[in-house]
């Protein structure tokens, strides 16, 4: 069975249209027309990715977003109707992962439900197990520890914790970020990756206001203290 | 800000030839001047007329006392001409400067035929003397005043005439008269400063309403005057906020439904762009007919999609509600990513090292919009931009894409960045795809990043549109010094304009 997305949509037609072209691109799409009937079916039967239209009657995308994530690490993509409201930020504090603005294409989308698919990759042995103050990580297994104890981190945190760990001390700019960890290009939204991190601080910083991990670079980017 | 664009505006009042604050300053002027002209002529009168009759009486009292002085010297036996002369008149006291003249027995003795004789004394006065009545005038001899005062010494038969110079008090009266003239002019002088000061005073709030006009007219909507901080002003004030007001909610509601509009618009273009999408898919078993209809669907769909797009950005200018993403970002390589990226990847870039450290502040997307209207305009009505030069000028940075099309007439070289104007020229343009609006967007887009955008020839002489775009460069070194915190290098603006 290939890879399952669950594709929460009012509009019927939207919703029958996005199927169609999502089954094209050889990806089995579950629908659901509400919050609740999508929390519901994942619940149910977790799917692999999670498509959500901001924009819901009664339990809306955000909630959705934010109940998924209380047990899920799952890749979730929102639907926005607009790219430069609060939403895009509000969506990914919910636990997004990525966004797109409606109309969207099916194959663009495709193309970042592959981005947030890709594993993390683990070819450089040197990057096996890093350890930076309080903080372990250990890529192989996908695993964070703080103080020993494991830290919880969506894919997407993960792969952007790792990317910044694998040159310790290195700037990382936005743009390498988002083409690393998202596959973006020199046109991706900063704010994917800014969001990210501030939640990326708030689960392995001791004071995530302080951060000694993860710190700002003014004008540059960001770099994982060593 | 396109109300009432149809109309005739229509002015409330005919403008005066000068200022109102020349008008103001002017009448203070005069008014000063009217005010001291008066005071001066009347405290000039005043002065002379009491220095006269001061002079006249000292000088008549001091003639009556000389010629009872004359009258008792004149005895019969002792009254020949050289003792008239030489002691009688010589011998008076006259402090003032008097001058006698004394006429006896017919014949006139002056006391210093120099200065003043019989010849000099007004015939009336002689006329009345002689009618046995002290009396006294003024008179003028050689250009100079005098007072001739006479008085008749009754037993002799005799006259006595004393001419006292008034040259002093002319000189008094002349110098009072600068005095006052100089004063004049001063007041007249003051009275203008605090005509032109009261003036601005007043002018002060009408010269906020200006600015405040202004600020409006340039798209900052929410812009209000101060009220409460005085009775007068709030007169002028709040019709004026009333009406920024209304203004507002009217130039935001017209946006909103534009906004709301395009919102609506999303839904059927999402289906459309699946479905469209589904199609291409299954391209190869449609038939001929059908792909090409596909094609034209797709392609209009896209066209749809991006006037919706440039719809609801535009309403978004009009609102204000605008927030741009500001990044510091290297401009040489902005451009070439612009380029690069939105499929026009065969321009060249063309820039000197000069340019190749310059950091500019945009929002990213928004100026790789700007870039990608530009190219698309190029392409839409020109064959394609032929190049991209980026150059410094000074504290400014231009961007200017060029092609080698017909270029832009004179004439349209503004209204090209008004909203759907398309340029009159060419028939073949209204046949293509071009809705607009991209232009518009453009010059939009770069005001709010502090630039500005227009047309010109290219710079080689050769037939083609060049336009540029000018950004501010951005001075990074004071900038790094102080860390800001948590502004991440970039920061939200939220543009009311």
């Amino acid at each position: 069975m290939g890879t399952r997305i669950l594709a929460v949509e009012d509009d019927e037609r939207i919703r029958t249209a996005v199927k169609m072209a999502l089954e094209d691109e050889g990806w089995v799409v579950e629908e659901a027309e509400s919050g609740e009937e999508a929390l519901q079916a994942f619940a149910r039967n977790p799917s692999d990715v999670v498509l959500i239209d901001i924009m819901l009657p009664g339990v809306d995308g955000f909630e959705v977003c934010r109940s998924i994530r209380r047990t899920s690490d799952v890749p979730i993509v929102m639907v926005t109707a607009r790219a430069d409201t609060h939403d895009v930020v509000a969506g990914l504090e919910a636990g997004a992962d990525d966004y797109l603005t409606k109309p969207f294409a099916p194959k663009e989308l495709s193309a970042r439900i592959r981005a947030l698919l890709r594993r993390v990759r683990t070819a450089d042995p040197s990057v096996a197990h890093l350890k930076f103050g309080d903080l372990e990580i250990i890529p192989e297994e996908g695993v964070v520890l703080r103080d020993g104890k494991e830290v919880h981190l969506t894919k997407t945190e993960f792969r952007l914790l790792v990317e910044l760990a694998s040159s310790p001390g290195r700037v990382f700019s936005r743009e390498v970020l988002l083409e690393r960890v998202w596959g973006y290009g020199y046109f991706g939204d900063g704010r994917l990756v800014d969001v990210h991190i501030r939640r990326l601080r708030t689960k392995i910083e001791a004071d995530p206001a302080n951060p000694r991990h993860v710190v700002t670079v003014r004008g540059l980017g960001y770099k994982l203290q060593t | 800000m396109r109300l009432a664009r149809s109309r005739t505006p229509r002015t409330l009042t005919k403008r005066a030839r000068l200022g109102l604050r020349a008008r103001l300053t002017l009448t203070y002027a005069l008014g000063a001047a009217l005010l001291s002209a008066v005071l001066s002529v009347i405290t000039f009168g005043l002065t002379r007329e009491n220095m006269l009759t001061q002079r006249e009486q000292s000088a008549m009292t001091q003639a009556l006392q000389n010629a009872s002085t004359v009258s008792d010297g004149l005895d019969p036996g002792v009254a020949d001409t050289t003792t008239i002369e030489k002691t009688i008149l010589a011998s008076l006291p006259n402090p003032e400067g008097g001058l006698p003249v004394l006429r006896y027995e017919g014949q006139w003795y002056p006391g210093n035929a120099l200065k003043f004789s019989d010849a000099s004394i007004p015939a009336a006065l002689i006329e009345r003397v002689d009618a046995g009545q002290p009396a006294r005038m003024r008179t003028r001899v050689g250009g100079d005043p005098f007072l001739v005062v006479g008085v008749p010494i009754q037993p002799r038969g005799a006259q006595y005439y004393e001419a006292v110079p008034l040259r002093e008090m002319q000189r008094t009266l002349e110098g009072l008269a600068i005095s006052l003239l100089g004063a004049s002019i001063l007041t007249t002088i003051a009275g203008g400063l605090v005509g032109f000061w009261a003036a601005r005073r007043v002018f002060r709030p009408l010269l906020d309403v200006g600015r405040a006009a202004d600020a409006i007219a340039g798209g900052r909507l929410d812009t209000r005057l101060p009220t409460g901080s005085d009775p007068d002003l709030d007169r002028l004030a709040k019709p004026f906020n009333e009406m920024a007001q209304a203004l507002q909610d009217r130039i935001e509601r017209d946006a909103r439904f534009a906004s709301e509009v395009s919102h609506e618009l999303r839904s059927p273009l999402m289906t459309l762009a699946a479905t469209i999408e589904v199609l291409e898919n299954t391209r190869e078993e449609l038939p001929e007919r059908a792909r090409t209809a596909l094609d034209l669907l797709s392609a209009d769909v896209d066209r749809f999609q991006q006037l919706v797009e440039d719809l609801l950005e535009i309403s978004r200018f009009d609102v204000g509600a605008i927030k741009l993403h500001l990044e510091d970002v290297l401009v040489a390589e902005l451009v070439i990513q612009a380029v690069s990226v939105l499929g026009n990847g065969g321009v060249p870039v063309r820039y000197d090292d000069d340019v190749s450290d310059v950091v500019v502040r945009v929002d990213k997307r928004r100026f790789g919009r700007v870039l990608a209207n530009l190219l698309d305009n190029a392409e839409k009505y020109a064959g394609g931009a032929t190049a991209v030069t980026i150059d410094r000028v000074g504290s400014v940075v231009r961007i200017g894409v060029e092609d080698e099309g017909s270029g832009v007439p004179e004439e349209e070289r503004e209204i090209i960045f008004d909203r759907f104007s398309r340029g009159s020229e060419s028939g073949n343009r209204s046949l293509d795809s071009g809705v607009g609006l991209g232009l518009a967007l453009v010059d939009e887009h770069v005001r709010l990043h502090g630039g500005r955008v227009w047309v010109e020839d290219r710079a080689d002489g050769r037939p083609g549109a060049r336009f540029i775009v000018e950004l501010p460069i951005v001075d990074l070194a004071p900038q790094t010094e102080t860390d800001l915190g948590e502004s991440e290098g970039s920061e939200d603006l939220e543009v009311s304009r």
